[in-house]
């Protein structure tokens, strides 16, 4: 009998809804500015234009930013005392999360005026036995694509749970 | 092809060293709402850690930054799968590399890691670069 109850298995294998977000030149920079970026294409449209792109265009992982907003732009009242998203919190009997493997594949860059879109879904659960009690993994897989219907990224990330 | 490095080749090490402000300015820019890597009261004295974190998709990004710094416009990140060993405090030095570890027509396969100064790796993955 493992800790994975049905309960935990429904809560993990809900509907979540679609998240958009409409990226702005200035949402680039904060994050190019975040990550130590200097390369002018984050910041500067003349620039970003000069070396290919429609608009200032988005560090490589931008991705992140949206599927963050996804899951953490809630009402204050939705969050955890640490700060994460009730949401987020899965009905299992330890609560302690470490972040565990992040795998993304990249398909069209982020520019400045994108509207990108997120769906997620539970793509594994499963425990196994660790050395100091039961763990649960569980890995969402995200995928985002642009108002054209581009595939921008699909991104895997498990959590650990133990 | 001819101009993304061979197998074996190693890439110049990035030293990075977030500030308390780094750490709060990516919180901030991607509404990380976690409270371990901005209030340091709650993550010494609730959480029992030594000190704020450095979050774990920092680290990726310093990986991937790693990588493109080195390998130039000429080259983009395909694909990158990287998992957290340890964790990485503020205050901690993370010395950030890659090595090429196979190179066909189509690119080249990295190994990215980010240690401390003592070799404890606290990020480790691996990446697929492509001519742009």
């Amino acid at each position: 009998m493992g800790v994975i109850t049905e309960e935990a298995r429904r809560w993990a294998d809900r509907e979540y809804p679609p998240f958009e977000m409409q990226v702005t030149a200035t949402d680039i920079a904060r994050f190019a500015h975040a990550t130590g970026e200097t390369n002018p294409i984050h910041f500067d449209r003349e620039a970003a234009v000069a070396a290919g792109y429609a608009d200032v265009v988005a560090p490589t992982l931008f991705t992140y930013v949206v599927r963050m907003h996804a899951s953490a732009l809630v009402s204050p009242d939705q969050l955890e005392p640490d700060g994460s998203p009730t949401a987020d919190v899965p009905p299992l009997p330890t609560r302690r999360a470490m972040a565990g493997e992040t795998s993304v594949v990249l398909g069209e860059r982020v520019v400045a005026g994108d509207v990108i879109g997120v769906t997620k879904r539970l793509a594994s659960m499963y425990e196994k036995e660790g050395r100091s009690g039961p763990l649960v993994f569980v890995e969402m897989e995200f995928t985002f694509t642009n108002q054209r219907g581009d595939l921008v990224a699909r991104e895997n990330f498990t959590r650990i749970y133990r | 092809m001819s101009a993304l490095p061979a197998v074996g080749a190693e890439s110049p090490i990035q030293v990075r060293n977030p500030s308390a402000l780094d750490l709060f300015m990516f919180s901030a820019s991607s509404w990380l709402l976690h409270r371990i890597h901005y209030d340091t009261p709650f993550t010494t004295e609730h959480d029992g850690h030594p000190g704020l974190l450095i979050h774990g998709p920092l680290q990726g990004v310093y990986l991937v930054q790693t990588a493109e710094s080195w390998l130039g416009p000429q080259a983009r990140l395909a694909t990158i799968t990287y998992r957290h060993l340890a964790p990485a405090y503020l205050g901690d030095s993370l010395e950030c590399g890659g090595t090429v570890t196979a190179a066909d027509a189509d690119g080249i396969d990295l190994d990215l890691w980010a240690r401390k100064p003592d070799g404890t790796i606290t990020t480790s993955g691996t990446a697929r670069f492509t001519p742009a």
